[in-house]
């Protein structure tokens, strides 16, 4: 059975906030029911040729919240009209920084995302900012519509970056932010890198490696002691610890084989790239534009910035110790923008390869207790 | 009566073996799409790829979904080739078969990583490739995030643990009893490792007399402790082999095996687990 195949799409390049770290560069572009239709008809397409049955469509910005929910309305019928004619299933996910959400979202939610959504939230909130504002109003604003939505009955999950100041703080008071007193049950950490524009932000990044090992180990002890027995799931802990127990292989993007074998990310303007962190801020490896009369099979195979993507792992394990390694099994070099945003070349391994292996080892042990 | 022969067959020579039981084997996916399409390959264990180089974009539209193996000659140049493959797992089984040559032991770690099975070919390393060989099989042995076989490891492994016979001949596809090597000359031969070796009249007979003769001749095998298990299999084609290397390998597997029966036992008496393996 085939895997199901990944669109981050990005109907919007617009966005409400002004987050210091973003690696999007933003544009006014948004993207047209008409064109959402073609879009449709050539991603549908790709999958019956390649006998992928379903779709997952990642919704994504931008900020996503800057469309409304009628936008969306038509757009759910659209792709149930385009998934019936070709056969195949979608399942539909959004991403939103929720500072434009209210009640009229509730319906829409329900029918087309399962009632559940995703949003960011750093701990401190150093970066994240309205326009105009402070981290701290942005944050106050950001809690005010968790609570609303999560009165609506709306299950969220919640990114979270680290910067220099959770470190400092330590996980302990990451927690107890996001489990105790949001009573957020489901968060994941990713880690910074210095994608797009750089700015004075992005010159901190990558963290040290040593102490943000350090943190995310003491995270995921908490999360196993804790957090585990309690409903609670940390990403990336919990899919890893699953890995270690039961051998389980759905672990990030990051970590995938290949993340050019299952995702395409599009922006408003038609631009194709390999993820949301390529395709506005470094046009230079965008795979073509599907407005253009070509196929989306067509724009893929001939695309060199996608062979660069296809090439890294198997160049990875000659140019770089991943063949030795512990786990090359788990990451096979790791992110590529991560690469590229640091060492200046995405056939490179990660920056942060003695973080992964840190958490790598640490979930080991922890299954290994049971 | 069908023929109970397994035939490893090159794909020219489809047509004169169709309806017996097959291993057909092509460097060009095209061809092996056109030959086993519309129900030619009905009676195909496995489809053998030789090389990775091939264009292999129209394998993963292919709907007759018979398993494949990859078949690796030249390591060190194919080992980054693997990658491309990795998508196809979703469609069929894939197996990559390995010559016991230098490199052989990064494809298999590779391999192993991107869970294609493996099957490791040859029958008489040298003491770098015993070395290497070891190597795997502790990877086999102590690696959490191998999940899949590597034989002949697995299998000798597998019987070391459940104290069940099992020949190495068997393992490795090569029994003559069962299997016939059809080369791209259309000549019939015991097996790609044996293929210069002239068959006897009848091939069923070649394990016993020349594994007889090795026993009467007082060698190395008589006294083997795993000769059971080998038969013999690593005196060929060169029977003064010394087989030191491949006892050490076979060794370490069974004292694995002996300390994983003895601990589970231990679990199980501590009432911690109940089921059997």
């Amino acid at each position: 059975m085939k895997s199901p195949f990944s669109l981050i799409l990005l109907p919007t390049l617009s966005c409400n906030a002004d987050c210091e770290y973003c690696f999007e560069t933003k544009t006014e572009d948004r993207l047209s029911l008409d064109r959402l239709a073609v879009v449709l008809e050539k991603v549908m397409a790709y999958l019956e040729q390649r006998q992928i049955p379903t779709l997952f469509i990642y919704w994504q910005g931008g900020e996503i919240m800057t469309l409304s929910p009628e936008w969306f309305e038509r757009a759910h019928e659209l792709i149930q009209e385009s998934a019936q004619i070709h056969g195949r299933r979608v399942v539909n996910y959004l991403q939103s920084n929720l500072l434009g959400y209210s009640q009229k979202w509730n319906s829409i939610l329900a029918k087309m995302f399962g009632n559940s959504l995703g949003t960011s939230m750093d701990f401190p909130n150093l970066h994240r900012r309205t326009k105009g504002g402070t981290p701290q109003q942005y944050q106050a604003l950001w809690e005010r519509r968790v609570m609303e939505a999560k009165a609506a009955g709306i299950a969220i999950g919640v990114i979270a970056i680290p910067n220099a100041a959770t470190l400092d703080w330590g996980a302990e008071a990451l927690y107890e932010y996001f489990v105790d007193r949001l009573e957020i049950k489901e968060f994941q950490i990713n880690t910074p890198f210095p994608g797009g524009t750089a700015n004075a932000v992005k010159e901190g990044y990558p963290l040290e490696t040593e102490r943000l090992t350090q943190f995310l180990l003491d995270l995921a002890d908490l999360w196993a002691n804790r957090g585990r027995g309690a409903g609670v799931r940390i990403g990336p802990f919990d899919k890893l610890l699953a890995y270690f127990e039961q051998g389980s292989k759905d672990v990030l993007c990051i970590w995938r084989e290949n993340c050019a074998n299952e995702l395409v990310c599009i922006d408003p303007r038609g631009h194709i790239a390999q993820c949301d962190c390529w395709v506005s801020s470094y046009p230079e490896y965008r795979f073509g534009n599907l407005f253009t009369p070509a196929s989306l099979s067509d724009l893929l195979q001939g695309s060199q910035a996608r062979q660069k993507f296809h090439l890294r792992p198997g160049q990875l394990v000659q140019t770089e110790d991943c063949l030795d390694c512990d786990y090359l099994a788990l990451c096979h070099g790791g992110c590529p923008v991560r690469a590229y945003s640091v060492r200046g070349d995405l056939l490179k391994k990660d920056p942060y390869c003695a973080l992964y292996q840190g958490i790598f080892r640490r979930m080991e042990e922890i299954a290994a207790k049971g | 009566m069908i023929d109970p022969l397994i035939y490893h067959i090159p794909i020219t020579q489809l047509p004169a073996y169709r309806g017996r039981n097959l291993v057909v084997r092509s460097r060009d996916p095209a061809e092996i799409i056109a030959g086993l399409d519309g129900g030619a390959g009905e009676r195909c264990l496995y489809v053998q790829l030789l090389g990775l180089g091939a264009a292999i974009d129209r394998l993963a539209c292919w709907e007759v979904k018979v398993p494949m193996e990859l078949v690796i000659e030249n390591p060190e140049a194919e080992l980054p080739l693997l990658y491309r493959y990795s998508p196809l797992l979703m469609d069929r089984p894939i197996r990559v078969a390995v010559p016991l040559v230098a490199g052989f032991g990064k494809v298999v770690r590779l391999s192993v990583s991107l869970d294609f099975a493996v099957k490791i070919e040859g029958g008489q390393p040298t003491l770098d490739l015993i070395e290497e060989l070891l190597g795997v099989a502790s990877d086999y042995l102590h690696r959490s995030t191998l999940t899949v076989p590597i034989e002949f490891i697995h299998s000798l492994f597998q019987s070391f643990y459940r104290q069940e016979p099992v020949s190495l001949w068997d393992i490795q596809e090569e029994n003559p009893h069962q299997v016939r090597y059809i080369t791209d000359q259309g000549e019939e031969a015991l097996s790609k490792r044996l293929a210069r070796v002239k068959p006897p009249a009848d091939p069923r007979l070649f394990r016993k007399d020349p594994f007889a003769g090795l026993l009467a001749q007082g060698g190395e095998c008589r006294d083997c402790q795993f000769v059971n298990r080998c038969g013999g299999y690593f005196k060929w084609p060169d029977k003064e082999y010394p087989c030191d290397g491949i006892k050490n390998l076979l060794r370490m597997l069974e004292q694995a095996a002996a300390e994983l029966r003895r601990d589970l036992a231990l679990y199980q008496a501590q009432g911690k687990w109940s089921s059997s393996v």
